[in-house]
Formats: structure tokens, sequence, C-alpha cells
């Protein structure tokens, strides 16, 4: 068969397949470590953290950086898509 | 002025105010079935993001939810935890379903997966579990709102009036405005529900307590059971670690396969609109932290409040609140239940209409005579679900929990529509139709259950296998007409 199972578009550039994985695999992880056999390491009440269990701080810290993980990639693809951007701030660090 | 006419008039205040903006809304959107149903595709960040958070929140959000937190402790966390993956997966697979909604004309998430497959029968199927799903649903909310009048005017607008009230609005601007009323009704109600949220959340440990700190080292010294996941069960037993991590994963998988959040991505203005709208979804989210800490509130102040789903109506009654502040709870309740009702009778009527009737029964069916049906359904639906909802005293909370788990019956079916070529139409059909058999089974006869994990699971697990190995075992379909949805 000519058509092949895909998760990204072969059109996509080394870097965004890069990008995209390790997302993907970032939002895999935020759920794993919700569920048993991890969060039972951090769903106990003490420490209270901001006045918080400290298993419900942990769940607002992944919520939080899920939110900013998501939100740097979209900052990201707009520099990317912006025409007068030379060079996208990934392909610099390298 | 008698204190329940004050709690009164704020909360028509607010519903006068929802109904303007409902029937305002429609004005500069088209009037063919494209318009109601999907806004002609132009939403931008702000409504979409209040209709997502909004729709989504319903009146669990003030009933509910601080019910869970109140008598099952950190059982309520898992609400939280499944909302770190949240919409996300829309943020990948959101523009190449708006893009096929462009191109193709659909308003509807089963009119895709239909044309996917070539399949009339996936289209009657998702519809009648949309529906049966939808109904449960729209009744709860129904009932949610009916129960806060009748609660916070101390009996004097008994609980068939306020339903009817509450839902007369929601008819009218629904009828009138469609998907544009959803929108901008929502966006009121989301601002409302919010700020109530953050209001009573942080003030109630406050008042109570001195401080959040202060309230969870109470309930630490007396229910220190309470403030560790997995929490309590529904009776007040511990609850298992199988049946909490199965209730995040089959949310996690069902979450953005709702119907009537799936339609949503279709009305993007474009796909930046869209994926902004998932990024900036969760700081609507994180609103569930002050929820659940009014649950807490009520731990140590007001033991022994049954069912568990008064405990906020009974604390903003017996602490001596101005009745400004009680109606305008009220008010907030009832905008987090008619936020997702309308939301839900909207999708209901266009799901009836475009994925059932036009499928099955009347394929040349005009732009016109659609628009025309799926107001009358708007009106007979919300009539049904009204009737129900104040005469049957059906259990909804478990019809509702086998909705879930049919829900995330739809991932397996998004997964292959998109990532798999290989998919066929009686891969699809029978992947699906095992998937809901087994949740049907795992539900009806607990007994074979295991470890407590949610009956959806089973049936995600069996509609994978079966949808795999048929597809394998029939002939692949056209290439060219997959290619359409495939990524490559």
């Amino acid at each position: 068969m000519r058509l092949k199972p895909r998760i990204f578009s072969s059109k996509l550039t080394r870097t965004e397949r890069l990008v995209y994985g390790a997302v993907t695999v970032f939002f895999i992880l935020s759920c794993l470590v919700t569920i048993w056999p991890i969060y039972p390491y951090f769903s106990h009440a003490l420490p209270l953290v901001l006045g918080l269990p400290f298993g419900l701080f942990f769940l607002a810290v992944v919520l939080v950086v899920s939110f900013s993980a998501l939100l740097a990639v979209y900052l990201w693809e707009g520099r990317r898509e912006r025409p007068d951007s030379r060079s996208s701030p990934a392909e610099e660090r390298r | 002025m008698p204190e329940w006419m004050v709690v009164f008039a704020v909360t028509c205040s607010y519903l006068v105010l929802s109904l303007l903006v409902g029937l305002l809304s429609s004005r500069g959107t088209s009037s063919s079935t494209e318009g109601w149903v999907a806004g002609d595709r132009s939403l931008g960040f702000v409504i979409l993001y209040f209709i997502m958070g909004a729709s989504i929140f319903s009146a669990f959000a003030f009933l509910g939810g601080p019910g869970w937190a109140y008598s099952r402790g950190a059982a309520c966390f898992y609400i939280i935890a499944y909302g770190t993956v949240g919409l996300a997966p829309w943020y990948f697979f959101g523009p190449r379903v708006a893009a096929l909604g462009r191109e193709n004309g659909y308003v509807t998430q089963a009119e895709l997966f239909a044309d996917r497959f070539q399949s009339r029968g996936i289209s009657g199927v998702l519809a009648v579990v949309s529906l049966a799903a939808f109904l449960p649903y729209l009744m709860l909310q129904m009932s949610g709102a009916g129960y806060v009048f009748e609660v916070l005017t101390k009996g004097h607008v008994p609980f068939w009036a306020g339903a009817a009230l509450a839902y007369g609005v929601v008819l009218i601007y629904v009828f009138q405005s469609g998907l544009m009323g959803v929108g901008w009704t929502n966006t009121l109600q989301g601002i409302f529900m919010m700020g109530l949220a953050w209001g009573l959340g942080l003030y109630l440990p406050h008042r109570l307590y001195g401080g959040v700190g202060p309230m969870f080292e109470q309930i630490l010294r007396k229910a220190p059971q309470m403030l560790s996941a997995p929490g309590l069960g529904p009776g007040g037993e511990p609850w298992s670690w199988g049946a909490f991590s199965s209730s995040i994963l089959v949310s996690v998988i069902g979450f953005s396969m709702w119907p009537h959040y799936f339609m949503k991505m279709y009305t993007a203005r474009d796909d930046r609109t869209l994926k902004r709208t998932v990024v900036w979804y969760p700081t609507f989210q994180i609103f569930l932290i002050p929820i659940m800490l009014i649950g807490f509130s009520g731990v140590i102040a007001f033991p022994g409040v049954k069912p568990a789903d008064e405990i906020l109506p009974t604390i903003v009654t017996s602490i001596g609140l101005s009745p400004v502040i009680v109606g305008l709870f009220c008010a907030g309740a009832l905008a987090a239940s008619m936020s997702t009702g309308d939301a839900l009778l909207h999708a209901s009527a266009s799901v009836a209409v475009k994925d059932f009737w036009k499928v099955l029964f009347e394929p040349d069916m005009d732009d016109r005579s659609e628009r025309t049906v799926m107001r009358v359904l708007v009106v007979l639906i919300g009539a049904l679900a009204y009737v129900l909802a104040i005469v049957a005293h059906v259990s909804l909370v478990k019809l509702l929990l086998i909705g879930y788990g049919f829900i995330a019956q739809i991932a397996p079916l998004a997964c292959a529509t998109f990532f798999w070529p290989r998919t066929t139409r009686q891969g699809a059909l029978w992947g699906l139709m095992a998937g809901f058999a087994v949740t049907v089974l795992f539900n009806l006869v607990p007994a074979i259950d295991w470890q407590g994990i949610h009956p959806g699971i089973y049936g995600v697990v069996a509609n994978v296998v079966v949808l795999v190995l048929v597809s394998l075992a029939t002939r692949p379909m056209d290439e060219a007409h997959v290619a359409r949805f495939v990524v490559q």
C-alpha cells in the first residue's frame, strides 16, 4: 500500500518533527504521572504547600507545566510562521 | 422586601441579561444551516475560549464538584488530573478537522467519520449514542437549575418553575441564534462562573477557618484519609487506585471526543485561533481548584449534609450572606448549568438532523428545511428533557457514567481516521460496536470487573483489537479517498 501510517506529516522539517514528538511524549508523561503507579509517590497530604495538600499542589504544578509547554510550542510556531524572522529559535540554539 | 425576593430579583436580572445577549448575538451571521450550527466558521478566540470553558463545566461545577470534595476527599483530584492533558490532542488534529470541515462542509462529528469510512451505519450509530449521552446530561443540567432556584429562594420558587424559567431563556436564544447565541451567552456565563468560583473558593475557607492552610490542617487532624489520593469511594470506603487511575484515563481518552465539543473545531475562524483556544483552556480549568476548596470547606464546619451535592447551597444559605450575594451565587450556578445545557440542546438538534434523519431517511433535504427542523427539534428535545427531568426519577448519574464510557469509544475511530490508512469501513464499524457492547457489559455485570477499573477502558481495548483485526481481514479502502483524511 502506498499510504503509510504516520503520526506527523512527511512534509514537516526535522526540527518540527522533533518538537512535536517531544510535546507528544511530554503529554503522555504528564498523564502517566497523575495515575498509578507514579502518582502514589506524590499523593500524600503533607507538607501543605501554599495551603494545599501536597498531592493537590503537585497536580496544580503539572497543570501549569503542561500549559506552559503548549504555550511555548504555540509561540514557537508563531515565530516560524512570521515571514520576517530569518531563522527559528530552535535552529539558532543548535 | 423579603430576602427571597431580593435573591429572585438578582437572579432574574441575570436571566434577562442572558436573554438579551443571546438574542442580539445572531446579528452578522448568515441564516444558513452552517450559520446556525457552526457560526459560519467565523469564531474568534474570546468566544471560542468561553464556549469551550463554560460548556465543559456544567452544573456539576457548583453541585457535584464540591459534593465530591466534601464526601470523597482526594478522590475529586482526578478531575484536575485529567485536565493536565485536557484538550491538548486538539492542538494536533484540530486544524486537520477544521480543514476537512471547510473542504467538505461538515458541521458535526459523525459527518467526518461517516465520510472517511463511507458508512451510513457509523453516522447512525454515532448519532444514537450521542443523543443517548446528551439527554441525561441535559436533564441533569435542568434539574440542577431547578434545584438551585428552589433552595436559594427557600422554596418560594418551586423546582419545576425554576427549571422552566432558566431553560425557557435557553430555549429562546438557542432557537433564535443557534451557535452564536450559545457563544455570546457562554462568554457572559463563563465570566460569572469563574468569578463566583474564585470568590467563594477563597472566601469560604477564610471565613470559616481563617485561610486555606488552616482549613486543611483541621481536616488533617480530624479526617486525614480525605487528603491523600485515591481518597474515598461513593460509600465512604477507601477508593482503589485502579478506579482512580482508570477514571483519569477514560476521561483523558474521551474528553476531546465529546460530540458537542468536537463540532466546535469547525467553528474557529482559522487554525491559530483554534490552537490558541486549546493553549489557554487550562486557565479556565484551574478554577476547579477553588471549586474543590469550597467542598473541603464544608468538611469540618458542616458535617453530615446529605446528599453531598447540597453542600454549597447549604453553606451559602447558612452563613448569613447578604441576599444580593446569594442572588449572585444563584445566577452563577444557573450560568454553569445553562452554559452547558445550551450547547447540549444545540448539538442534539444538529446531530439528530444531520447525522440521523438526513443520512438515513432524507438525503436530499435542503438547507432551509434542515435549519427549520433543527429549530423545531430544539423545542421538542428541550420539552422532552424538561418533562423527564421533572417527572422521572431515573438514576441520571448512572446513565451519565455509561455515557462517558461510550464517548471514549470514539477515540480509536478518530485515531484510525487520521493515522492508520489501512482501517476499513467494517473494521471501524465493528470496532465501535464491540467497544459499546463491552462497555455496556461491564456496566451491567460489575462482578467481572477487576480492581474497580472503569468499564470504558475494557471497551476501548476491545474496540482497538476488533478495529485492527477486522480491518486487516477486509479489503483496503480506495487510496485516493483515504488520502484525503490521513496524515501524509
